[in-house]
């Protein structure tokens, strides 16, 4: 049972990561939470299942067309809720904060109305394949979904540290004054972030669907607030934090529920959240000192 | 009496409700401090109450009085652990030990009664009228249906409470107190440096906030007569949070208002009942726009006030 | 043979109750009974797929009865996202805004806890649809409910599972942070406990888990002969999927909440081997039912789920009562409702006992080659 339960964890931390690393990227360099992100990459999800089951296109397609659309809908949410309040003298991050919050209850109930309530069931052949690896089987979706994360961070980690773009972009994290003053267009450098972030949202949004079998409205907000809990532990605006953080979560609560009790696990998340904080107020891989959210 | 409309009373006496919790970040923020335990404290003040009224039979201002104080000191035994951080680490963590409060409630039985919740409380309007039929007086001597009378005694004894609380906070922000709370959140370091003891007074401001969620949640455990964990989730907490930030949070009345106006705006739309969330949603993001430091901020208070001292002159 | 034997029996029943009906009172040619009547239910926000059945379920039965010309209903539908708050203000709304004479509704247990009191206390009949928690009707005279709670389906249910398979040892899963899930829970472990069955475990879940593997991986690595679930379809339906995908066998045996078109749609094959008891069968071979799931499918495009046909019936129960009371008036109405004695509806018999609680036979179905069938 552990190998299955292994696998259970591991799978459920790398969709967890790939959320938090949305989080994470748009939190590095505006220094805001996007609230939005869990609606976001619902809608992802599903434009990927309409995709797939209405319009039976192949998944990569299904992919691609989910990734086009939560792309645009990150341009959209950073050209109306947040660059009006960039120019603005007396907002905090806690303006942006909240119109990102009203931004997702409105997504939320225009999902409900848009593609209905309740559940709707995701289904693709691909879901279906397996092979036994010792004495269990493996979904092929669940390799894919690790391999996906693993790319994803390594990708961006890669940027960052080693591109032009990725130059720009951490300058812009620095200070956004002085990087404009250097000659990096910080706004399109800002809405580049906020499109890529929401686009891995829309990849986050069709792999949940495969993995889990179904989509509705609300997941945005629960596996949400789960990306949110691993960019804090983890430390905001790290990407290898995020990963981190999404495999350690996933694995407490699979364990929890296979050694402990059932009963706690939503709540796990957040005892070690408390808990790290306790011993590493920044999280795992913070850098910065503490109290850069004001 | 006939306008005496049970149904706006309600309403009223859930703004009041919110407003008493709006007051409860504010003051935590007023340190700079964002607290988002608020749901959680609220759920320690609701369940105390509720089980002392229920169990044990204590007269409700006990259970509400024992409910505060004891979100209070939880208030004070998150707030010190708390000091080592600020900014969103701590949001997010105040917000996870709301979470696992209501874990808590959800497993410990025995004493919450689970997911079931706790039912039949007394609730405060019933419980005067009750005591005041014994003393031989009648609504209907006032001109009151019986349900009025209770609507109207919910409303009386919230209005008070929220009114009171407020008050305490102008005062305090006007104190020695108030002024240390202020000279934290605008610098920290300075504020140490000029002696003023900063720990002390940001656990205490945690602490505070911790007590009036509490005292909230007690009177909405008396208010409404049932209480389960589905009442305290993180909704709740962001739901204060967005008061706060969308009122104002420069100023004791901004939550105040903030709670007022997005506790009546749910029930304006009714009449579009599928699309008021969408409604609400886009009304909060255009007002954080065009305000982003809130509806009410100090300067508007000034200018209003001017104003009136000019149209008086 | 059974099915059919129990479908003529509905069928000449209803011919009695209408022969009687007719033979008592005369036809009222006059103006029909003008009434107001209001609606709590889920619109928006989590839940609201239960919501919208439940209304829907209750316009279809407005039309019929307004259509008939004998009493004229005016519907007032209120939302309540779910929360106790806005439950409580919709009620208000409803009895002092709107003057309705009976409220249906609200969707949730929680909510009716808080609504309940206030309705009973100003005298206005409120009848739950979905509230299926213990100590809801028990909240005062003017609460009444047709919803069929889980205390008396599961043991419907697990009892004709035992007898077919010889179950012995069994896993036990279900929701801890809801009432419904939870009430349901509590009466599998008692049937369970006093039918002598070995509980290997009892996992739980939370609302809003989307990944049930970590849970399912565990009952299935202790083979139990059968898993009993307390879950509402929409969880439910997800629960089977991921189970038979990971090989989990055994039959499934739940209550009424698990009951639902909306398990086949999602779950497919894999909800095969599915038990519920209920008292809503979407096949059953009644002419009213054929007639109200032709109707419901013609103006929903899909097939009713219990929800629907619990708010129907209910909206034709209050409808009868009002006709019964003779005028729109709240206590000569909720006198009339307590009176409902064996009315016909699409779920099979109705009636009241004294504590205004359900009397109902529930069926038990299974799912077989992604259909509910009578399981026997």
């Amino acid at each position: 049972m552990f190998l299955e339960q292994l696998i259970n964890g591991v799978t459920l931390g790398s969709i967890y990561a790939i959320v938090a690393l949305g989080y994470t990227l748009v939190f590095g360099v505006l220094d805001i939470i996007n609230m939005a992100h869990g609606e976001i990459f619902m809608f992802g999800a599903f434009v990927g299942m309409l995709l797939v089951s209405k319009a039976g296109v192949p998944l990569p397609v299904a992919f691609l067309g989910a990734i086009a659309v939560t792309g645009a809908m990150g341009f959209l949410l950073e050209r109306a809720a947040l660059r009006p309040l960039r120019s603005r003298p007396g907002a905090s991050n806690l303006a942006s904060l909240i119109s990102t919050i009203g931004v997702s209850i409105l997504l939320e109930n225009a999902a409900h109305r848009i593609f209905g309530a309740g559940n709707h069931p995701f289904e693709t052949p691909f879901a279906e394949i397996r092979f036994p690896v010792g004495p269990v089987n493996v979904y092929l979706v669940q390799v894919l979904i690790l391999l996906i994360s693993l790319l994803l961070m390594a990708g961006l980690a890669l940027w960052l540290s080693r591109t032009r773009g990725g130059k720009a972009l951490r300058a812009t994290a620095e200070d956004l004054t002085t990087a404009g003053l250097l000659g990096v267009d910080t706004d399109r450098m800002i809405t580049v972030t906020v499109v890529i972030a929401s686009a891995m949202g829309g990849v986050a949004g069709v792999l949940i669907g495969m993995a889990f079998n179904y989509i509705n409205n609300q997941i945005g907000l629960s596996m949400g607030l789960k990306g949110l809990a691993i960019i804090i532990f983890g430390g905001m605006g790290s990407v290898y934090g995020a990963m981190a953080g999404g495999l350690i979560l996933g694995l407490s609560e699979t364990f929890v529920v296979a050694y402990g009790s059932s009963g706690y696990r939503d709540a796990i998340a957040f005892v070690i959240i408390i808990g790290v904080l306790l011993v590493r107020p920044q999280g795992l891989f913070g850098q910065a000192a503490p109290g850069t959210g004001h | 009496m006939e306008w005496i409309n049970p149904y706006h009373l309600q309403v009223a006496s859930f703004v009041l409700i919110n407003v008493i919790l709006g007051t409860s970040i504010y003051v935590t923020l007023s340190t700079g401090q964002l607290s988002l335990g608020n749901a959680g404290f609220m759920s320690i003040g609701a369940y105390a109450a509720a089980l002392l009224a229920t169990k044990y039979a204590l007269p409700i201002p006990v259970g509400v009085a024992a409910g505060a104080l004891l979100a209070g000191a939880a208030g004070a035994l998150v707030g010190i652990p708390s000091l080592r951080l600020s900014g969103v680490y701590l949001a997010i963590a105040t917000l996870g030990f709301g979470e696992v409060i209501r874990a808590v409630a959800i497993n410990w039985e025995s004493l919450t009664g689970g997911a079931v919740g706790i039912a039949a409380i007394p609730q405060m309007g019933r419980v005067v009228l009750a005591g005041a039929r014994d003393l031989g007086f009648s609504p209907a001597s006032l001109g009151l249906k019986p349900n009025q009378f209770i609507s109207l005694t919910v409303f009386l004894i919230l209005l008070v409470a929220a009114v009171l609380t407020v008050a305490f906070f102008l005062r305090l922000g006007r104190s020695r107190v108030g002024r240390a709370y202020a000279a934290i959140r605008l610098d920290e370091r300075a504020a140490e440096a000029s002696g003023i003891p900063v720990t002390y007074y940001k656990v205490l401001a945690f602490s505070q906030g911790a007590m009036v969620s509490g005292l909230a949640g007690a009177l909405y455990a008396h208010a409404t007569s049932f209480i389960s964990p589905a009442d305290f989730t993180y909704h709740r907490a962001v739901e204060i949070l967005v008061f706060a930030v969308f009122g104002g949070s420069g100023h004791i009345l901004g939550p105040a208002f903030g709670a007022a106006f997005l506790t009546v705006v749910p029930e304006a739309l009714r009449a579009i009942s599928h699309y008021r969330y969408i409604l609400y949603g886009v009304l909060v993001v255009l007002v954080v726009i065009y305000r982003p430091q809130g509806v009410i901020d100090p300067p508007l208070l000034r200018r209003m006030r001017g104003d009136r001292a000019a149209e008086a002159a | 043979m059974k099915v059919r034997l129990q479908a003529l029996a509905v069928l000449s029943s209803a011919l009695f109750a209408l022969v009687f009906l007719g033979a008592e009172k005369p036809r009222p040619r006059v103006e029909p009974i003008k009434a107001r009547i209001g609606v709590i239910s889920i619109i928006t926000g989590q839940g609201a797929g239960y919501g919208e059945a439940i209304t829907n379920g209750i316009r279809l039965a407005r039309d019929e009865v307004n259509a008939r010309g004998e009493v004229y209903i005016d519907l007032k539908i209120e939302d309540s996202s779910g929360k106790q708050e806005q439950a409580l203000s919709a009620a208000q709304k409803l009895i002092h805004s709107e003057q309705v004479v009976a409220i249906i509704g609200p969707t949730l247990s929680n909510e009716m806890k808080v609504v309940g009191p206030e309705a009973n206390a100003s005298g206005v009949p409120i009848m739950g649809t979905s509230t299926t928690a213990k100590g809801i009707t028990q909240i005062g005279k003017y609460v009444f409910r047709n919803a069929l709670p889980e205390s008396q389906a599961i043991p419907a249910s697990i009892g004709m599972a035992v007898k077919k398979y010889n179950l012995r040892q069994v896993a036990l899963l279900y929701g801890n942070d809801d009432v419904f899930t939870k009430s349901g829970f509590d009466t599998m472990k008692e049937v369970s406990e006093n039918r002598k069955l070995r509980i290997l475990t009892v996992q739980e879940f939370q609302k809003g888990q989307a990944d049930y593997k970590a849970q399912l991986t565990k009952i299935a690595s202790l083979r139990p002969d059968a898993v009993f679930c307390s879950a509402l379809y929409e969880e439910g339906a997800v629960i089977l999927s991921q189970a038979r995908k990971m090989g989990i066998k055994v039959p499934f045996v739940g209550g009424n909440g698990f009951n639902s078109p909306k398990v086949i749609e999602i779950a497919r094959d894999a909800a095969d081997g599915l038990i519920v008891a209920t008292p809503w069968f979407v096949d059953r071979n009644d002419p009213k039912v054929k007639a109200f799931v032709a109707k419901y499918e013609k103006a929903y495009g899909k097939k009713p789920d219990q929800f629907a046909a619990q708010a129907y019936d209910a909206f034709h129960i209050v409808a009868n009562a009002l006709k019964a009371a003779g005028a729109a008036d709240r206590d000569r109405l909720r006198d009339a409702l307590a009176a409902t004695k064996d009315f016909d509806g699409v779920l099979g018999k109705f009636s009241f006992d004294a504590e205004r609680d359900v009397v109902m036979e529930p069926n038990v179905l299974i799912v077989q080659g992604g259909k509910f069938r009578v399981f026997q």
